[in-house]
């Protein structure tokens, strides 16, 4: 080691600071305590609002019967509701975790069943995560099922953002946007219902649940266009109380 | 296939490469490059997660401590050099990046009107 260098002040932690670091030090840990501030106020301030969704475990669960409809994801025309989700409510249904309930549901559809859950909400989206097995979903006992209408709205092209009903509903804050697209993809694969959240209302709706033309569940290359803001083309179908938006996946173009 | 099934497929790929590098280098390499290594087997097993990760730099610091065995320096300023310089470039790249995604990340497209193709043909009973 050079003489030069042996002068240089040293910094030992337990010997104190030496005079010529400390000018250096007090320096630095100004600039990182306040950058480290501002940087976090930035991030904090440039997020979207979540908004308000969530579970809604101060209600209990949920047991209403209705008429199920397993395609193209499973919802329920509810028939015989609870104080919070009464008769003529139509919601998504999802089991727990990233999981849905399309095997569960599809020997049922169209039947009269009663289902058991917890509930979630946002705005006029509301969805019930199961319990498993019979336990969430069984045929109902009695009672007589009733037709579902449904009512033809045409061919829209809509703008805004393919979700996960679930995550959208209240499971995740925030439950949508390029940071949740991950997730999103997860719940999608495990067949929880998609949700499309467009710009503009088609009847004073702004949540679609999602599928093909064909009635079928999205294919996987939509998976691509998740958490991206995209205009699409589809027909809008009125189930009840839900809007179905019935989309050609080739028609997907990303929004500017 | 879609872009996280390939994101998914490459990374599985890099791993089996990284065990493939675990196996030897922890089996004959370790021994070879480091003296203070060879009888030692108990810490082994923990390089395996980080050797899966950047086994590429593994091989290539393999490669040259066995050509230039006994020389220290050789060892450690490579690395001392390239302190100063990688620091200032993610000074420069991480702030760049983090600043450049949000100025260029999307935004809700709140004017984007509903627009109405064709109208409906009719109403259906299920």
């Amino acid at each position: 080691m050079s003489d030069s260098s042996n002068n240089d002040p040293f910094f030992v932690g337990y010997l104190g600071i030496p005079k010529g670091l400390r000018f250096f030090l007090a320096a630095a840990a100004l600039l990182l305590i306040g950058g480290f501030g501002i940087l976090a106020l930035s991030i904090g301030t440039a997020q979207n609002d979540p908004g308000d969704a969530s579970f809604e475990f101060s209600w209990g669960p949920q047991t209403l019967t209705g008429i199920l409809q397993a395609a193209p994801y499973p919802i329920l025309h509810v028939t015989s509701g609870s104080k919070h989700i009464p008769a003529g409510k139509t919601i998504l249904l999802s089991g727990n975790g990233k999981r849905g309930i399309v095997p569960r549901a599809t020997p049922l559809d169209g039947q009269l069943v009663q289902v058991t859950g917890i509930a979630l909400k946002r705005g006029d989206l509301d969805m019930l995560q199961l319990r498993g097995g019979t336990n969430g979903l069984r045929k109902a006992d009695a009672g007589v099922g009733q037709s579902i209408s449904i009512k033809a709205l045409g061919r829209w092209r809509l703008t805004g953002e393919i979700c996960d009903g679930k995550c959208l509903s209240g499971a995740m804050r925030p439950g949508r946007g390029l940071s949740h697209k991950a997730c999103a993809n997860f719940c999608l694969r495990g067949g929880i219902p998609p949700v499309f959240v467009s710009s503009a209302p088609v009847e004073g709706r702004n949540f679609f649940l999602m599928g093909t033309l064909d009635d079928k569940a999205l294919p996987p290359d939509v998976l691509n266009h998740v958490a991206t803001y995209i205009s699409v083309e589809g027909v809008v179908e009125r189930h009840g109380a839900m809007h179905i938006f019935k989309i050609d996946p080739a028609s997907v173009e990303f929004a500017k | 296939m879609e872009d996280a099934a390939i994101v998914l497929s490459v990374a599985r790929w890099w791993l089996y490469a990284g065990g493939i590098v675990a196996v030897l280098f922890l089996g004959f390499g370790i021994d070879r490059i480091d003296e203070n290594a060879r009888g030692s087997y108990i810490f082994r097993p923990l390089l395996v997660p980080g050797i899966l990760l950047i086994w590429p730099l593994v091989l290539w610091r393999w490669l040259k401590l066995e050509r230039n065995h006994h020389d220290i320096s050789g060892r450690y300023n490579p690395l001392r050099q390239a302190h100063g310089p990688t620091w200032m470039v993610l000074a420069f790249l991480i702030p760049t990046l983090f600043l450049g995604a949000l100025a260029l990340r999307q935004t809700w497209p709140k004017d984007a009107p509903a627009t109405l193709l064709a109208p409906p043909a009719g109403a259906a009973q299920r």
